[in-house]
């Protein structure tokens, strides 16, 4: 097997061209799968060396975070907590220590585990994801992306996420077997634009309640544009329950999980709701 | 494919195969025993590792991912003669039983230490939070960890 080592994300996009590799970020997903044979990769070409990849950088109308960017990384950084909170939250309490010293949000990605942490938060958050494809630069949403399967022809490098800076307020929670170490068994994650004392447009992302990692629509329109009070979560609890029942189906874990979004839809929201229900 | 690393302050240069873990090529070619493989899939944290200030699991980290870093592992940190002051501290506790765990267990909190000498009870549960210990139940292992970061001697 090959390894390549590219110090540019142009000299990475070429080995990606010209050899039939895969790219390797933090490896704690693809090492792994390389150890027990289920994957067999011809060719690696390791991104860790090249820093522009791990920048986080506010522009204007958002914040770009490098595909290589560790959870350690995002989950310390002042930027992120102020402009993307749910995904800051994920980022707390994805894995350990260990693995989010080394896990990256980009290889949270392109690995597309059903419970990957990091993608409800930047669904509802209206992140978009900047590619390196053959023919170019492409921003493409993220909920676009994830219905596509492959997620991206080998050859395409995920560059980063941009996540609009549009000051909304967003939580995260998930259902683990315990606090640390524990993959999610379910997350969701809410953001919300706030008027005074209504919502503007709701966003909820839900994970590990299907393949992948999806936006619910019937929940961002049965939830947008209403007075924000207790019972706006009520509501929110008992459509979220109704779209978990109709997700999963008669999977095994569906009457467990259908019953345990309720606590962990009031978790996500209780992150910028005060006990009590109203705005302050 | 060559590379380089430090290890516990001794520079290294080695042909490795790139599909090697770190782990591996620590325990085998350079015979550092004291980095364990537990689960071998980043749940138990025995084959912890600090790499350039950060705890790594050294299972899930190929070698060639470690080329030009800085790497200590447990025999790099304190030794019969002259214990760090946390193994210490696990010796006088009796945060030990079975002892696999141990190894990690001593570099999460070193490294912890390292960055915050005086760490909160919360931080200290965070920071060991990666490594499983099926003997102890963790009381005595927190409370090792707690002796040495209230006296804050590292």
């Amino acid at each position: 097997m090959k390894y390549f080592q590219p110090r540019s994300v142009s000299e990475a996009v070429e080995l990606a061209r010209t050899t039939e590799s895969s790219f390797l970020a933090g490896g704690t997903d693809l090492v792994l799968h390389m150890q027990t044979g289920k994957v067999q990769p011809k060719a690696l070409i390791d991104l860790g060396k090249i820093a522009k990849l791990r920048e986080i950088i506010e522009a204007e109308d958002y914040l770009e975070i490098g595909s290589m960017a560790t959870f350690a990384e995002i989950g310390q950084s002042n930027l992120v907590s102020q402009n993307a909170f749910a995904l800051w939250q994920a980022c707390q309490t994805m894995g350990s220590p260990q693995i989010r010293n080394k896990a990256t949000l980009g290889g949270n990605l392109g690995n597309c585990s059903p419970a990957a942490d990091g993608l409800p938060p930047l669904l509802a958050l209206g992140a978009e994801v900047h590619l390196i494809t053959r023919e170019g630069e492409e921003i493409i949403p993220l909920a676009s992306l994830l219905i596509s399967t492959p997620l991206v022809p080998q050859d395409t490098l995920i560059r980063g996420f941009r996540i609009p800076r549009k000051g909304l307020q967003s939580g995260f929670a998930k259902l683990g077997r315990r606090q640390a170490l524990a993959i999610a068994r379910l997350s969701v994650a809410v953001a919300i634009e706030v008027k005074g004392k209504q919502v503007g447009k709701v966003s909820v992302a839900l994970g590990a309640v299907g393949r992948r990692a999806f936006l619910s629509e019937t929940l961002g329109l049965a939830l947008s544009g209403q007075e924000l009070n207790e019972a706006w979560i009520e509501k929110g609890v008992e459509e979220v329950q109704r779209v978990v029942r109709i997700a999963l189906g008669d999977r095994a874990s569906a009457p467990y999980k259908r019953v345990a979004v309720a606590g962990v839809f009031r978790e996500a929201v209780a992150s910028f709701i005060p006990e009590g229900g109203s705005m302050v | 494919m060559d590379i380089k690393f430090v290890v516990n302050k001794k520079p290294y240069t080695l042909n490795v195969d790139p599909r090697e873990r770190l782990i591996d090529v620590l325990r085998n070619r350079i015979g550092l025993m004291g980095t364990k493989e537990g689960c071998g899939e980043g749940e138990c944290g025995a084959c912890t590792v600090i790499i350039d200030g950060k705890t790594v699991n050294s299972c899930l980290l190929l070698a060639a991912q470690a080329d030009g870093c800085d790497i200590t592992t447990i025999e790099g940190v304190g030794n019969r003669r002259s214990p760090h002051p946390v193994q210490k501290a696990f010796v006088e506790v009796g945060a030990v039983q079975c002892g696999f765990c141990t190894p990690g267990m001593v570099l999460s909190a070193k490294n912890l230490l390292d960055k915050i000498t005086h760490p909160s009870d919360q931080e200290i549960g965070i920071a060991m939070s990666g490594n499983l210990c099926r003997c102890t139940g963790y009381d005595k292992i927190l409370r090792a960890v707690k002796r040495v970061a209230e006296e804050g001697d590292v």
